[in-house]
């Protein structure tokens, strides 16, 4: 299926790609040294957390705060993977070429989205392997560790769809990168006007992306939040698809 | 316009920054027949090609590619067309065996059919040596000759060549000739695009000639004297003292 061809090539690129591994390398080892000091922190309390009746465990205090700072740098790194990955093409001239195959613009779309999304998946593994080395030998909550990773998961796909979308809209990978990052950090606190005037619930809490991970991040798997990355998925895509269609009217 | 061509092309135009690119340019080609176009820059040939290869959507006008209409199924194009735009867009990070491979199974070969066809093409086009070479460390001419071999891979039966004589060196422009007459032998219909009348007289078999967008000349290249007659004819085009 051409989807999954497209895919193969953007991972081979992504692969001998410096800057994919040079944002792998210095992400996951400042994530393995917030590892190490929220573990240290957490062995260091272990006499108070003795004494206190259902205090946090491990999964609170270590490895759900590891996903939500994984969660903090995807603002940034996911951008910076998306942005070449439309406009770079159409600037380099090879998005007209890889039309000419007679690849739809949705197999292109779809088959590049799926490449930066198993860069990301792996990003994740390699992140979400430190809990769970420590996890096995002591008593983590694996309920909430799955919604916290279903929340990341989600937050990953879409960071890298709104990436696409920025990509798909410019030429110019360094605008896309700026694009997506701007848009995710508006929809990240959307709501913080309105929470600043002391309202609360509504259209923009909904709206908000930060409410949604949240709820995920603290064990909590609803729907109504699911459908919110669904949709968001969804509609990204399907504005990179139709940027990218009319490319050929535009050019 | 000829209803069993491979190509007929029916008065397609297309506007580019706000101005008229090509106009009501009609022509059809069959299997076997290399046209060449001439025109001189801006005359709207990269712009035609582009719409051949379906990369541009025409504004007005028809495409029909064996048959089908590729202006609404543009996807008819993953195995019948190979294209080679002008300066030779390449991924700087594959390699040139990837490269070829990359292109076979875009367009839907299987992996042993896509390394076959990879090392055939690499084989007629000498890119043996340079198989295992970034593109982005090849040279202008070696892109050129990659390029190439990108838009013959899949054995299309429309080749489009914007400028393909580009950067390359006079033994392999002897060879991009004979490459081409090849495909031609083998049912393949070719449309050049190139600035050297030479290359024309020497390869085509019809010539068509674009001005300001439009097409001023098409006609078949016959015997010694077409070289002569082809100068006088484009350079009154190109001048505007004659059509």
């Amino acid at each position: 299926m051409s989807v999954f061809a497209v895919a193969r090539l953007e991972l081979r690129r992504l692969a001998v790609r410096p800057l994919a591994w040079a944002l792998a390398a210095l992400t996951i080892a400042w994530l393995a040294w917030t590892f190490i000091l929220g573990l240290g922190q957490f062995v260091g309390a272990q006499v108070k957390l003795a004494a206190v009746a259902d205090a946090p465990g491990f999964t609170d205090l270590v490895a759900i705060p590891l996903l939500a700072e994984l969660a903090k740098l995807a603002f940034l790194v996911v951008p910076l993977m998306t942005m070449t990955q439309l406009a770079g093409e159409r600037r380099a001239g090879t998005l007209a070429l890889l039309a000419s195959t007679g690849l739809s613009p949705s197999r292109i779309v779809l088959g590049k989205y799926l490449a930066v999304l198993v860069w990301l998946g792996l990003w994740l593994l390699a992140t979400l392997a430190m809990p769970l080395v420590v996890g096995v030998a002591s008593t983590a909550d694996w309920g909430k560790l799955a919604a916290a990773t279903l929340g990341t998961a989600l937050l990953l796909a879409t960071l890298a769809a709104i990436g696409m979308a920025c990509s798909a809209a410019t030429g110019f990978a360094a605008i896309a990168a700026a694009m997506a990052l701007i848009v995710t950090l508006a929809l990240w606190t959307i709501d913080r006007g309105a929470q600043a005037a002391g309202v609360s619930g509504g259209f923009l809490e909904w709206l908000t992306m930060a409410t949604h991970l949240q709820n995920l991040l603290r064990g909590l798997v609803s729907t109504a939040d699911l459908m919110w990355f669904a949709l968001a998925i969804a509609l990204s895509l399907v504005l990179a698809i139709r940027r990218l269609g009319a490319d050929r009217e535009r050019q | 316009m000829t209803g069993t061509a491979l190509l007929n092309v029916d008065a397609i135009s297309r506007r580019r920054a706000g101005r008229a690119a090509v106009s009501d340019v009609s022509f059809s080609l069959n299997g076997g027949e290399v046209l060449g176009l001439l025109g001189v820059n801006g005359a709207g040939k990269s712009t035609t090609l582009a719409m051949l290869a379906g990369a541009l959507r025409p504004d007005r006008g028809g495409i029909r590619l064996a048959g089908h209409d590729f202006v609404a199924k543009p996807a008819v194009a993953r195995t019948l067309i190979g294209w080679l735009p002008e300066s030779a867009p390449l991924w700087p990070e594959l390699s040139v065996d990837e490269h070829l491979l990359a292109f076979c199974r875009l367009r839907g070969a299987s992996r042993g059919a896509a390394r076959r066809a990879a090392d055939g093409m690499t084989e007629r086009l000498q890119l043996g040596p340079l198989r295992r070479r970034l593109a982005s460390v090849l040279s202008q001419g070696q892109r050129q000759r990659l390029g190439l071999a990108c838009a013959l891979v899949h054995d299309p039966a429309l080749v489009i060549l914007d400028e393909p004589a580009n950067a390359l060196d006079p033994v392999q422009v002897g060879e991009l000739r004979k490459v081409i007459r090849e495909r031609a032998a083998a049912g393949a219909a070719v449309i050049l695009s190139t600035h050297v009348l030479a290359e024309v007289v020497t390869v085509c078999d019809r010539v068509a000639i674009l001005h300001e967008g439009t097409l001023r000349h098409d006609a078949p290249l016959r015997g010694d004297e077409s070289g002569k007659a082809l100068e006088a004819t484009f350079f009154g085009i190109a001048t505007g003292a004659g059509a």
